[in-house]
């Protein structure tokens, strides 16, 4: 029982681990907060369906198709609304983001209406047994994927020029282009990395559950649990708080009540920003003059 | 700060008296509609004051909080349960929804005070707002679960409270009663320490400004105005559903804020009178509401990010409330 929902608990901590992640490589490079992110989730489900179910591509090159019409999508949305309405404070820039959110869901419902989607079953594997535990295909292929992903990610970021250049505008942006680093260009990487990462998130999470145009909601929120979890803008503290999110929830679930599921991420976010808001691995904010 | 002209003497008895005969004419208004536009019309005083409550939290105070619907819904549970279960008359219930709503309020605004600011502060509150939601799914005996609350019959003076043109005159005398203490309120000393802590919160508590109890007193009055709008909107639709207090009625809000104008009064019934009837038409349309409202907010951030009250600020003095910066 215990390590079954651990198991469930670790493949659905890697989906929000993934969306955590995607928001802070975002908030870190250029300080927005992405509140229609949850949408961007959504659209990346939807892409690959639309690829797998109505156009016939196989599962692999459609969720690579959804990922680089998303990082495309990412790019153009931090161009043409973000920067018009950068400099302000921070209510128009999360305006702009929840706003084109509500477009991308908007047209989704227009496509779709109110139905629901499944998607049809993508990793086709015979469960294995181990004693009570039931390993899914799903399970093993949710969390093999984000798993190596991460290394890449973490890999890239600490041993190659183009991370040492990355962290460096995470530090100070204005040090960054100081020192000759093209700081926009790096934000439109980011903007891109964090809509197809978010996507895949999507893509991840559209053949165990089904589809329809509100699903990134939830996703949002879950999101933003793991980052306050972890630490608001630590990548690490991310991908930590969306994995205990994830066990949290199940263990929530089956130990306490099943309507808990629901709410935990809520109950962690008050909990968490009221108790000990910088989180786990955040630095404390501090109000300069 | 703005070097908007400030309006004359003369100008502002014009404004006062201006005031006072909008409601005047609307007295009429039941002359000239059909049950289907009275409906409508009803539905457009709540969208004002609900607009209202969220533009002095977020436009004046300018504080990143998005618990309105939370206080829509609270104060809409607030009248529909005192009304059904206690068998108080729904009138009674305006002023008590209200003070649910300032609870509600005292609620978020505790956040805030605990150095939760900015996105923690859009965070917790969104929290707040869906926690609401999952309460009123979930405490069942309370609030009738996914089945919603139906709002008891009721008649006052002898006709029945769910005739709409009742209904207006009640809607409009609270909302005018709302709006002109809004207005008192933001012209008063208190509404100048709102402003100043929006634009520096550490050089406002400088000036021995008590920031914690303005940011205090702000979000309850907001909490008030909402919760009341709440218990019209029960009233207004007969049945309370968790539904109603979702996130299309959160963007639809910031819609309305943002077309009219942050921080400003004016602003916030303007965008309440443009933005409400208009999605009547939409809703056979699947997507057409999120996506109308989505293009709008987008296109008045890069357009005109100070909303239709900047317009009108240019065109005479009588509609400069006071102090206003030009973006946002």
């Amino acid at each position: 029982m215990l390590m079954q929902l651990t198991l469930g608990g670790l493949s659905q901590g890697m989906i929000y681990a993934l969306i955590a992640l995607s928001l802070t490589v975002v908030y870190r490079s250029t300080t927005v907060v992405n509140f229609g992110h949850g949408d961007f989730v959504m659209a990346g489900a939807f892409l690959s369906y639309v690829l797998v179910v109505l156009a016939g591509v196989a599962f692999l090159p459609a969720a690579v198709l959804a990922m680089i019409a998303m990082f495309v999508l990412g790019v153009l949305f931090n161009r043409g609304l973000i920067r018009p309405v950068r400099g302000g404070p921070h209510i128009g820039l999360a305006l702009m983001c929840i706003a084109a959110g509500y477009v991308l869901r908007g047209i989704a419902r227009m496509v779709w209406g109110r139905e629901v989607l499944p998607m049809p079953a993508v990793f086709d594997m015979q469960p294995i047994f181990l004693g009570n535990l039931v390993i899914t295909g799903d399970a093993v292929f949710i969390i093999g994927t984000v798993l190596v992903l991460l290394l890449i990610l973490f890999g890239l970021l600490a041993m190659t020029d183009l991370g040492k250049m990355i962290q460096a505008v995470y530090q100070s942006p204005r040090g960054a282009r100081l020192i000759g680093l093209n700081v926009d260009r790096f934000n439109d990487f980011s903007w891109g990395i964090g809509a197809a990462l978010g996507a895949l998130g999507g893509i991840l999470v559209a053949p165990v559950s089904l589809l329809h145009p509100d699903l990134g909601a939830s996703f949002l929120i879950k999101g933003f649990a793991a980052m306050t979890l972890g630490g608001f803008g630590s990548l690490g503290g991310a991908v930590l708080g969306g994995v205990l999110l994830g066990l949290a929830e199940q263990y929530a679930g089956a130990y306490l009540d099943s309507a808990l599921i629901e709410i935990t991420a809520y109950v962690v976010i008050v909990a968490v920003l009221f108790i000990r808001p910088q989180g786990l691995f955040g630095r404390k904010a501090v109000v300069k003059v | 700060m703005s070097q908007t002209k400030m309006p004359s003497a003369r100008q502002r008895r014009l404004r006062s008296w201006l005031f006072w005969a909008v409601p005047a004419v609307l007295l009429l208004l039941p002359l000239a509609t059909n049950p289907y536009t009275q409906f409508i019309a009803n539905g457009i005083l709540i969208s004002v004051l609900v607009t209202l409550g969220f533009t002095l939290v977020i436009g004046n105070l300018g504080q990143l909080a998005f618990a309105n619907t939370a206080f829509f819904g609270i104060g809409a549970y607030a009248s529909a349960i005192l009304a059904a279960k206690l068998g108080v008359p729904w009138l009674l219930t305006i002023p008590l929804a209200g003070a649910f709503g300032a609870l509600g309020g005292f609620l978020a605004s505790s956040a805030a005070l605990r150095g939760i600011r900015s996105y923690y502060l859009a965070i917790i509150t969104l929290a707040f707002g869906e926690l609401m939601r999952w309460a009123y799914l979930h405490a069942k005996p309370v609030t009738g679960g996914t089945d919603g609350m139906p709002m008891p019959r009721e008649t006052l003076l002898g006709t029945s409270l769910s005739d709409d043109t009742l209904k207006f005159y009640i809607f409009l005398a609270v909302t005018v009663l709302l709006v002109k203490a809004t207005l008192n309120l933001m012209r008063s000393r208190f509404g100048r320490a709102v402003m100043a802590v929006r634009e520096n919160e550490v050089a406002t508590a400088s000036l021995a400004i008590p920031t914690a109890r303005v940011i205090l007193v702000t979000f309850m009055w907001s909490g008030f105005v909402v919760g009341c709008a709440g218990a019209l909107f029960a009233r207004h639709v007969g049945h309370v559903f968790p539904e109603s207090f979702g996130m299309l009625h959160l963007i639809a809000s910031f819609a309305m804020v943002l077309v009219g104008g942050l921080g400003s009064v004016l602003g916030a019934v303007l965008g309440a009178v443009l933005l409400t009837a208009l999605p009547e038409y939409l809703r056979a349309f699947p997507g057409m509401e999120e996506l109308f409202f989505g293009l709008i907010v987008a296109g008045v951030l890069v357009a005109m990010p100070m909303g239709l009250a900047s317009l009108l600020r240019r065109v005479s003095p009588i509609f400069v409330e006071r102090f206003y910066r030009e973006a946002p």
